[in-house]
């Protein structure tokens, strides 16, 4: 069966026992939006008695998560795969260093090794379908050059063609089949038994995991900060960091990440540190309830998912946009933030155009940056401070007053 | 098939050791370098990487092949928020020998996009 769809079919109308099968499925990993779950207390007589005083008699139940601080790469490490999966599983927190969404390197390579993967992984489904699509393509090529060559021949010797019957020769997305599938899969056994063959360890080989699960800063920061699920550890130590520890070396990275230097009197905390940026955009977003993922694919900064990504796609593309309260800031600043100088309109209609194609609505996200000279010394050591920047959005959308009357 | 245990920070790392040498040179370009190597080794599965040094761009480039039997390519990583111009690139290609090359961006959640710079205009295939 061909994994591609023409345009215009969404997902779960696949089939109505498979898709409503993998929605319960999701449903039930997928139950959690955070990684705090909140229990009810079995029976009836102590709820009512605590009800009667006033005493909520849920509790809530926090994940111990640990992960490392990596500031070469500027971000956290989580590499016990049990912590990475809760935070993936309730949440969609972080991504596989070597995977599209959750770790699943390792269980590519097992596949790879059986040669004969029973659960394919999300980037074992992309790439068939990739294939099969590159396939489609040359085949539709070749079609359309045996048609063309064809109407030239009839051409030439005066005859009349019948286009539509012409065209009916085309395959489109919909008419084609994979057909050399069958043969594909025959050779592949041979392949391994061959490379079996002179090794016969290679089964019993262990295989060691080179992959870890990557947090962001912002997202490190979230989980330990705001909902305490997660313990980031020193990289040279491997000694628990403070959140005043963290709060600084977060903001360090951006500076020099290599001497994971605290700020000094030559390096002071700035308030345009791209850490507390695309912090208080994280904490904005996510608080109303949004899964926040790089949008580097869809040339955006980032992708907002209603749920997350396994059920939907994203529905908005967003650009963080600083803009300076104080202009001096900006031209002192030693980070060169991208987009705060005013932009081309070849970057929006690109930027536009990219997102229209895939049918996402793209969102320029203001963060107002407050000026360094009326924050005081000790307002920037602490979270305190972001009561003094501001976020708003504005949507875009292309119009064309031509079309659009309908 | 048992898992060994996993290795706690970047220089512990098995793939390290053929950074070791150039990595700390430059420190600025060290993330999106050590995160392209990972990729290119591990998840596209290259074979025969070879870590190249490119002074001009501050920062080590790669050579290697997509699959066994094809061509050399070359990689050179750089991170987003990176500005680059055509004289960089040009500046890369001369050092790596190659009218080709591919330009790995790497962002802070571990995804890379790659984007082949060819000099010259050229015609897609399909």
């Amino acid at each position: 069966m061909s994994t591609i769809q023409p345009q215009g079919r969404s997902g779960p109308a696949k089939g109505k026992g498979k898709g409503g099968a993998r929605r319960t499925e999701n449903n039930r990993i997928y139950a959690h939006p955070l990684p705090l779950v909140f229990t009810e207390p079995q029976g009836k007589l102590l709820p009512t008695a605590l009800g009667i005083l006033g005493i909520s008699p849920s509790r809530v139940e926090k994940p111990h998560c640990e992960g490392v601080f990596d500031p070469t790469t500027r971000s956290v490490w989580v590499n016990n795969s049990k912590d990475a999966m809760i935070l993936w599983r309730r949440g969609f927190f972080g991504k596989g260093n070597l995977s599209r969404s959750e770790p699943s390197w390792l269980a590519r390579q097992v596949n790879a090794r059986q040669a004969a993967g029973k659960y394919m992984t999300s980037e074992e489904v992309t790439a068939k379908r990739r294939a099969e699509r590159k396939q489609f393509k040359l085949d539709r090529a070749r079609a359309i050059a045996a048609v063309a060559a064809e109407a030239e021949a009839a051409f030439a010797e005066g005859r009349v063609i019948d286009t539509e019957e012409m065209k009916a020769n085309i395959p489109s997305a919909a008419t084609w089949k994979p057909s050399t599938s069958s043969t594909q899969e025959s050779e592949l056994p041979e392949a391994s038994a061959e490379q079996l063959e002179p090794d016969g360890e290679i089964s019993a080989e262990p295989l060691e995991d080179l992959e870890h699960m990557q947090l962001t800063l912002p997202e490190a920061f979230f989980l330990s900060w705001a909902l305490d699920c997660l313990t980031v550890l020193h990289p040279k130590t491997m000694d628990p960091m403070t959140l005043q520890e963290l709060w600084t070396s977060f903001q360090s990275a951006h500076l020099s990440p290599h001497l994971l230097l605290l700020p000094s009197a030559s390096q002071p905390l700035r308030t345009d540190n791209p850490f507390l940026l695309n912090y208080v955009f994280f904490h904005h977003y996510r608080s109303l309830g949004w899964v926040i993922k790089n949008g580097i694919k869809f040339c955006a900064d980032y992708l907002l998912y209603k749920r997350g990504p396994v059920f939907h796609h994203a529905e908005f593309s967003m650009m963080l946009i600083p803009v300076y309260e104080d202009p001096e800031d900006e031209k002192s600043s030693p980070f060169n933030l991208p987009n705060a100088a005013p932009f081309t309109w070849q970057w929006l209609s690109t930027v536009n155009r990219v997102n229209s194609q895939v049918q996402k609505t793209l969102m320029l996200s203001y963060v107002t940056i407050p000026a360094q000279s009326r924050m005081t010394e000790s307002s920037l050591t602490s979270p305190a401070c972001f009561a003094q920047y501001s976020i708003r959005e504005v949507t875009i959308r292309r119009f064309v007053p031509a079309r659009m009357r309908d | 098939m048992r898992r060994l245990s996993l290795p706690d920070s970047m220089e512990q790392h098995t793939t390290y050791a053929a950074l070791s040498a150039l990595l700390p040179k430059y420190p600025r370009s060290a993330g999106a370098v050590y995160q392209t190597y990972n990729d290119l080794l591990l998840a596209q599965q290259w074979s025969n990487l070879e870590v190249v040094d490119l002074p001009s761009s501050q920062r080590c480039g790669f050579r290697g092949q997509k699959k066994a039997a094809d061509g050399i390519s070359c990689v050179v990583p750089c991170s987003l928020a990176e500005m680059l111009c055509v004289g960089w690139l040009e500046g890369v290609m001369a050092e790596l020998g190659a009218a080709e090359v591919y330009l790995a961006i790497a962002a802070e959640d571990s995804s890379t996009v790659y984007y082949r710079v060819r000099a010259g205009v050229s015609k897609p295939p399909v």
